[in-house]
């Protein structure tokens, strides 16, 4: 009897690279934006340890050092914020076209998820920006302490870039964690309510200690 | 005290050079228990004759009468005025083909999603039909049975910005289709025979998991949850194929 469908085993359906390309990159968009949202989250506690005093900081910071944890954020980061942005630049609209169906789609829908994801899109190109300049100016700058933290924030207009940045760290990471949960099947529909009420627990908490933190650095 | 609605209804006929894409303004009584599709009917009857809209069932069984409503893609039969502002704006829904003013060819669109999905059970068993049907468990049942609920009203592809973006993109009803088959034991296909159909942007690595699916399905389909089901499986085939020599 002939079959009705197509076998693997046939040859000419065996050129699966384009294919397997695609999956790949989406696995590694997830794996690196989880990499990346884990290492924010140590990030700001590290750096919320302040609001503890500055000695808690630099004892902290030093403890970190003294197991070479900072020279392994110090490569891993900046490749991983790399391989995530050409990862996730795969889904960006970048073409004019798109960009047109996108706002309008997300202006007549009024869809929360929706917005979610031009906010991602949006933070996305702007922690890019601001991320790049912070990871300049910090990796090599010697050893991680309170004054010299203070001392950056203090100077001419560099809180400006960490009163954007940390929000929109933040949130980018907290919406990239949600959308990775639900498109993996992690979330499933029956807890999505209340995943979402964690998250924006999770990310007002985070931005309050960032900037409390902040406020501390400023005025240390 | 019933209200006076106005309908802000798109009206385009693509088959008339003369007729220019507008909006155009009805007002209507609203009456107890109205749904879209008795308000549309009445300005049919009543104000233009010539106004294009699709209806079948009157029950959401039938799916002909998805329609953008105030910006979200719904069956106008499901939709009750009573639950809607007084001022109305009806589209067409996007992606589809447009046949005029509200009407739409979703009907194309499936095929073709049909075709690509190769939406039948794929066996190599031969058929006898003096056999009794092979037992399924009753579980199994339900589930491809939940799947099979798609009412192929166009909602979940209209609401989904992926698919405004770029036409190729299978959607939520190809995708849950594609569930459908994956949860059939009478199907012999394989998760690499899978992986060839929506292994890539254009099947399930193109969904961005905005939700605008599971949120305007008017059957409340488990969109999410199979989307997310042949994400774990398409990755993981990907992964196993990396280190296969063949």
């Amino acid at each position: 009897m002939s079959t009705s469908f197509v076998l693997v085993d046939r040859p000419e359906v065996r050129r699966l690279s384009r294919s397997r390309a695609d999956a790949l990159w989406d696995l590694i968009q997830v794996l690196s934006g989880l990499g990346l949202a884990l290492f924010l989250a140590f990030h700001t506690l590290l750096t919320a340890s302040v609001l503890l005093g500055a000695r808690v900081l630099d004892a902290v910071a030093g403890g970190l050092e003294a197991i070479h944890l900072d020279t392994l954020a110090h490569w891993s980061v900046p490749v991983l914020f790399l391989v995530h942005f050409v990862a996730a630049a795969r889904k960006v609209p970048f073409r004019w076209r798109e960009q047109q169906a996108l706002w309008a789609q997300a202006r007549t829908l009024r869809h929360a998820d929706t917005w979610a994801w031009v906010f991602q899109a949006v933070s996305g190109m702007a922690v890019l920006l601001l991320g790049v300049i912070h990871m300049w100016t910090t990796i090599g700058a010697g050893a991680i302490q309170a004054a010299s933290s203070a001392a950056r924030v203090q100077s001419d207009g560099w809180v400006i870039l960490y009163l954007l940045l940390a929000p929109l760290g933040q949130g980018h990471a907290v919406v990239g964690v949600y959308r990775a949960g639900v498109k993996w099947g992690v979330f499933q529909d029956v807890h999505r309510a209340q995943v979402v009420r964690v998250g924006l627990f999770v990310l007002g908490g985070g931005v309050l200690l960032s900037l409390a933190a902040l406020v501390r650095y400023a005025t240390l | 005290m019933s209200r006076t609605l106005t309908f802000h209804i798109f009206r385009y006929n693509p088959q008339d050079p003369a007729s220019q894409p507008h909006l155009q303004d009805f007002s209507l009584e609203e009456t107890a228990n109205m749904t879209l599709f008795i308000a549309l009917n009445r300005l049919r009857e009543e104000q233009d004759p010539g106004l294009m809209f699709d209806f079948c069932c009157r029950a959401g069984i039938c799916g002909s009468c998805g329609m953008v409503v105030n910006g979200r893609p719904r069956l106008a039969c499901q939709t009750k005025t009573k639950d809607l502002p007084h001022e109305i704006t009806l589209l067409p829904l996007p992606v589809f083909k447009l046949i005029g003013d509200l009407c739409v060819d979703t009907g194309s669109w499936f095929r073709e999603m049909y075709t690509r999905t190769e939406s039948w059970i794929h066996t190599n068993t031969p058929f006898d039909p003096t056999k009794e049907e092979a037992r399924m468990d009753n579980a199994v049942a339900e589930a491809i049975y939940e799947m099979e609920r798609c009412i192929e009203c166009g909602c979940c592809i209209a609401a989904c910005s992926t698919a405004r973006m770029r036409p190729d993109f299978l959607g939520a009803a190809g995708l849950a289709r594609i569930a459908r088959f994956a949860l059939d034991p009478r199907d012999e296909r394989t998760d690499r025979d899978y992986f060839e159909l929506i292994g890539n942007d254009f099947g399930v690595f193109g969904c961005m998991g905005l939700l605008a699916c599971e949120d305007v399905c008017p059957k409340n389909l488990p969109l999410q949850n199979q989307l997310g089901f042949l994400r774990r499986k398409m990755g993981i085939t990907a992964i196993k194929q990396l280190f296969r020599k063949d």
